[in-house]
């Protein structure tokens, strides 16, 4: 008995049923509908989050800090030769500090008379071909050349795309809403108003202030000079928008500047320094910069050199596999909640297709009977039932795969054909925000993938089989008696 | 010459709630090659439950079946299925066609099985069709054709694949006399000309007659075993025949459908 026989033979028996195959079948095409659409939602919000958290941040950037709370053990240092050892690991690309000081009390000047004052805090200092590998841009100007040197009192800087925004207008009171402008602001005609200062043009003057231990205040003057100025985006970090970036030496220098300025003691590197308590215990709290950005090669190796940080004793880190991971989870379990759902159909529809074979079985008792004392055996018998409900199985599922394609194409495309008829749209983030998704993002809703089609015909097949293993097994369990039973 | 069909100490007992039927009792039997074989009795003597354990449909309760050389009440149930596929075929009451299979594809079950090729087995099948008089009906389905009809096709279905033995459980009990009487000849032709060995189970005493040989059974044992002399077989063989000698290759002119 070959192949060909097997299948002749089950379909001939299935067209012989057709209204009870059909709705079989059916129950196969409902529930394999529902899961591949269920399943399609579920890589439609994992593509959409992947989008946004793109557009979120770089997701092969990791964020360690030199400390951890609730940390069991010590946080090594995270200092310039712990920076070496980190940018030497595998997959890494670049690390660099983003290095503020907290300690510097400064300023700085532009304009007659320095008119216009801006803040310093939004200073840091960082590595320059760190800033190039994590794709920082600059819109104008050019990066800092690590052996640049201008002069003793000056200081090449980066700018932020609006820095010029920060200065203030030290002529007007506090509360004139003359003293500030901002980016946006618009005069009466509706045309931009430029910032009190051109900051690629006019002279900048940092100017640190301390106080010595009489009372009396110390100033020191550096000028800043602008070598280029970055194309704003949030995303990689504030300053690019509104802040200024040198080199880490060039902040170490202002530092040390400033330390001697008030008097302290000078600290060789760290944005901490050594403070003399009142009890003149001297409290070491120099654990190096406080937050390291680490560029990894791949977006697939960010675990694993997160993970390797982790080891190395920096417990405290923040990537965006995290949210990823986390956000896979969630699309993960609402999948779970709603496949176990569809899997319950498909569940009725085995059902359904182990009730059609039992009755399709106990119909044709004699017909298995003569089969048998023909000479066909048992395995074939077997088969040839099992061939019957995979068919069942597998019919069922083809149509299953067809009504999804369908159905994702509908909703892909909803706005649209509601537009055509005149209709309104339709919000369907609600469907993505079930799935644990992030709405909005204006992606399809549905995306069915090859290996998703495959699944579905072999699953809705292998559904099939099974529920027809146990009739099959009742069948070659019938006597060859029943071919001469009368009636 | 060496009986193709034995059996030893043949017994069958069925267990109907707490009680014990013997249905067979100590039966030997020696069936001998080419010969057509009629086991009469009456209702519940035990004759068809004989035919069964012979055929091996069912398993004995003690002793042995042979045919030929095989011991077949020690076969498995795919060995006996490889066994009937190569040595067996069968005639049933009730014609057993399957109802979506047409009448060759029918005749064509056994030679199927054996795994041979579909163009094949559906020449010889129509070929088999062919000296049955019914060549014209071998697309049509089983609900086509009348009872004699559907008979004469479960017959080329049991001669398709040249076994050494047919058995054949009141192949005439659902026709009417006249159809009896031509699907008999068939048979008769055919084991004939093919040499082969006929196990007929009939409670019709006059069919019989035309049997090489007439074994009765009552109470599950064997009451006579009477091989038929040459010529009362011949006498009752030309009475039962006299109108159909000359019908062989042709469509029999009268066939009353039957309901099975």
């Amino acid at each position: 008995m070959k192949i060909s026989d097997l299948l002749r033979l089950s379909a001939d028996n299935l067209r012989r049923r057709k209204g009870r195959t059909a709705l079989t079948v059916i129950g196969v095409v409902v529930g394999t509908f529902a899961i591949i659409v269920l399943i399609s939602l579920g890589i439609a919000s994992n593509a959409n989050n992947e989008a946004m958290l793109q557009s979120w941040g770089d997701l092969t950037q990791i964020q360690i800090w030199n400390y951890a709370y609730g940390s069991v053990g010590e946080t090594p240092k995270l200092d310039d030769e712990m920076l070496e050892t980190i940018r030497a690991q595998e997959h890494v690309v670049a690390a660099t500090p983003f290095y503020s000081s907290n300690e510097i009390n400064a300023s700085i000047y532009a304009g007659k008379n320095e008119r216009y004052e801006a803040y310093f805090y939004e200073s840091y200092g960082v590595d320059m071909t760190a800033l190039q590998a994590m794709e920082f841009q600059l819109q104008s100007g050019s990066w800092i050349p690590d052996g640049l040197n201008l002069g003793k009192k000056k200081i090449p800087v980066l700018v932020g795309a609006n820095m010029g925004y920060g200065f203030q207008d030290t002529r007007k009171s506090w509360n004139s809403g003359k003293r500030q402008r901002w980016a946006g602001e618009t005069d009466s005609l509706g045309n931009p108003v430029p910032p009190f200062v051109d900051v690629e043009k006019d002279k900048l003057t940092l100017r640190l202030m301390a106080y010595d231990s009489n009372g009396n205040e110390k100033t020191q003057d550096f000028e800043l000079v602008v070598m280029g100025t970055f194309v704003s985006d949030t995303s990689k970090h504030y300053f690019t928008e509104s802040g200024i970036a040198m080199r880490i030496s060039d902040m170490k220098m202002l530092e040390q500047a400033y330390e001697k300025l008030s008097g302290k003691k000078n600290s060789s590197s760290g944005s901490s320094v050594i403070i003399s308590g009142s009890g003149g215990v001297m409290r070491e709290q120099d654990n190096g910069y406080q937050e390291v950005y680490v560029k990894v090669d791949d977006v697939d190796n960010v675990e694993e050199v997160e993970n390797w940080l982790h080891d190395i004793g920096y417990e405290q880190t923040n990537s965006m596999t995290q949210i990823r991971n986390e956000m896979q989870a969630s699309v993960a379990k609402s999948q779970m909640i709603l496949g176990g759902t569809a899997a319950v159909a498909l569940l009725v529809a085995a059902l359904n297709i182990a009730n059609t074979m039992m009755m399709s079985i106990y119909e044709r008792t004699k017909e298995i009977g003569v089969m048998k004392v023909l000479g066909c055996e048992v395995g074939k018998i077997r088969t040839l039932f099992l061939v019957e409900a995979g068919s069942i199985g597998l019919l069922g599922g083809a149509i299953g795969v067809a009504l999804s394609f369908a159905a994702s194409a509908v909703l892909n495309n909803l706005n649209a054909i509601v537009a055509f008829f005149g209709g309104e749209g339709i919000d369907l983030s609600g469907l993505t925000s079930m799935m644990g998704g992030m709405a909005g993002m204006g992606g399809d809703v549905s995306i069915i993938p090859p290996w998703l089609v495959l699944l579905g015909l072999g699953f809705s097949m292998l559904v099939g089989v099974l529920s027809g293993l146990w009739p099959a097994h009742r069948a070659t369990k019938i006597s060859a008696l029943e071919a001469i039973r009368h009636e | 010459m060496a009986p193709i069909i034995r059996t030893v100490n043949l017994r069958k007992v069925y267990r109907v709630g707490n009680e014990k039927v013997i249905a067979l009792n100590d039966v030997n039997l020696a069936i001998e090659p080419g010969e057509v074989c009629c086991i009469v009795g009456a209702s519940g003597s035990g004759k068809s439950t004989l035919l069964n354990q012979l055929a091996g449909l069912e398993k004995p309760t003690r002793g042995q079946v042979f045919i030929g050389k095989h011991e077949i009440n020690t076969m498995t149930e795919n060995e006996l299925a490889k066994f009937r596929q190569a040595h067996l075929g069968f005639i049933f009451q009730s014609y057993n066609l399957l109802p979506n299979l047409t009448a060759a594809e029918n005749v064509a079950l056994p030679l199927m099985f054996k795994g041979m090729p579909r163009k094949t087995r559906l020449k010889l099948a129509k070929e088999e069709l062919k000296k049955m008089g019914l060549v014209k009906r071998a697309n049509h389905k089983p609900t086509e054709m009348s009872g004699g009809q559907q008979q004469r096709v479960g017959i080329a279905r049991a001669f398709v694949a040249k076994p050494k033995v047919i058995f054949a459980d009141e192949p005439t009990g659902n026709l009417d006399s006249a159809t009896t009487r031509q699907v008999l000849y068939r048979i008769l032709q055919m084991a004939r000309e093919n040499n082969i060995t006929f196990v007929m189970v009939t409670h019709e005493r006059e069919l019989a007659g035309c049997a090489d040989r007439v074994i009765t059974i009552m109470d599950g044992k064997v009451q006579s075993d009477v091989v038929v002399d040459e010529e009362t077989r011949s006498r009752s063989r030309a009475e039962m025949f006299k109108d159909l000698v000359d019908l062989a290759p042709a469509e029999p002119q009268t066939t009353v459908p039957a309901q099975s």
